[in-house]
């Protein structure tokens, strides 16, 4: 324990932050059994916290101080869980110059840094499901503002004459219980990662969904073989039923990247 | 340091969750970290990344107003943080921030807000 004046933030917090219902429901509940709808098919309706693609946020409240981050004390022997590794798509070799440029030059180009809509599948699990029989809603609370993406079950095919957008056109479709998803008709200008990981209009996106109790696990694949060497399997996401509502996203206005000192921008892992 | 609240800190390096939009170390200096004692007059609730406008009174009697950049409010809710929470009621309060690489001044991430009453707000992990 640190021997400053700072509460002692760890102390306490998991009665505390159950007793304020932060934690997942997930987590608060241990396993319980996967809900399915009148059809059959596992209900994925509910909020999900999914970390967004950044940390998953365990406040920890002591009285009225409350920690955001940084909580913990250091770990004595130094055995703090290694970070992951960046998962990130492999581009066919002549294009990996110029992913490389944009990658180094990330504060002036990434779209995400200026507030537009991050794509798919960058923009990972969706934070609120609306179910029904025909069609499934995803909606989006992401720093970039709220985002929907309305995935019908029913549909024979992509529609042809739709403008192509940053979130694309899905349809979808039950594998048992894994919701399919499938998404095509881009823009090309959103990147897959933060690295400069660009993709071209031809960019076709599959993910799968599946709820395991209250926990939602969040896999997709990116393809895109004009300018990927192999399709891309996103490390899988997981996401957990929270009783926190997702809200209306406040404006995103961009402030910093005149100030940045150097172009290595981003440290987020999405 | 034109403020008289503001005095340097002992540094403490610890390897950061990122919780930010972008590199706060891209923007902001871990070696320059200051404390400083003002009142919140204004909270920008804003993505991706919040403001907070500290009003930092100086020896002269004269007023430096700071620009103090936080989490982003998604994160924050989870944290049941609210900007009236973060105004803290116009009290006076001290702040632990680190200030900009590039020279603006009165420009600071900000780590902690701790209230006259005795609570506080961790808002960033160490940089």
């Amino acid at each position: 324990m640190r021997t400053t004046a700072k509460p002692s933030w760890a102390s306490g917090f998991a009665l505390l932050a159950l007793a304020l219902g932060n934690l997942p429901v997930g987590a608060q509940n241990g396993e319980s059994a996967t809900p399915r709808l009148a059809s059959g098919v596992p209900d994925l309706n509910g909020t999900w916290d999914n970390g967004s693609g950044i940390d998953f946020i365990e406040p920890v409240f002591e009285g009225d101080s409350i920690c955001l981050a940084g909580c913990n004390d250091p770990p004595e022997s130094g055995a703090a869980a290694a970070p992951l590794p960046p998962d990130r798509p492999r581009y066919r070799s002549e294009f990996q110059a110029r992913v490389d440029d944009l990658d180094a030059r990330q504060v002036d180009e990434d779209p995400v840094l200026r507030c537009f809509t991050p794509g798919v599948p960058r923009i990972g699990p969706p934070d609120k499901i609306v179910q029904r029989d025909a069609e499934i809603v995803f909606l989006y609370d992401d720093v970039s503002g709220n985002f929907f993406r309305i995935v019908p079950l029913d549909a024979s095919g992509h529609p042809t004459d739709t403008v192509p957008g940053y979130l694309g056109d899905a349809i979808g479709r039950w594998d048992d219980d894994t919701l399919v998803v499938e998404t095509v008709n881009f823009n090309g200008e959103t990147w897959l990662t933060d690295d400069g990981s660009f993709h071209t209009p031809d960019l076709r996106v599959v993910e799968r969904i599946t709820r395991d109790g209250d926990t939602l696990t969040w896999r997709a694949t990116a393809y895109d073989p004009a300018v990927l060497a192999e399709p891309w399997n996103l490390r899988p996401r997981t996401a957990y039923l929270t009783g926190i509502e997702i809200t209306e996203a406040p404006p995103c206005i961009e402030r910093d990247l005149g100030h940045m000192v150097d172009d290595s921008s981003h440290d987020n892992p999405r | 340091m034109t403020c008289k609240a503001a005095f340097m800190l002992a540094i403490v390096a610890v390897p950061p969750p990122a919780i930010a939009h972008h590199s706060v170390t891209g923007q902001y200096d871990p070696e320059q970290r200051i404390a400083l004692s003002g009142v919140i007059r204004k909270v920008d609730w804003i993505n991706p990344h919040t403001y907070l406008h500290l009003e930092v009174t100086n020896d002269d009697g004269s007023t430096t107003n700071w620009r103090l950049e936080s989490a982003p409010t998604a994160m924050l809710r989870k944290a049941r943080i609210t900007p009236d929470m973060l105004m803290g009621g116009g009290a006076v309060v001290t702040v632990d921030v680190i200030l900009a690489r590039d020279g603006t001044e009165h420009l600071a991430w900000l780590y902690r807000i701790d209230y006259p009453g005795g609570h506080s707000y961790q808002l960033s992990a160490e940089r």
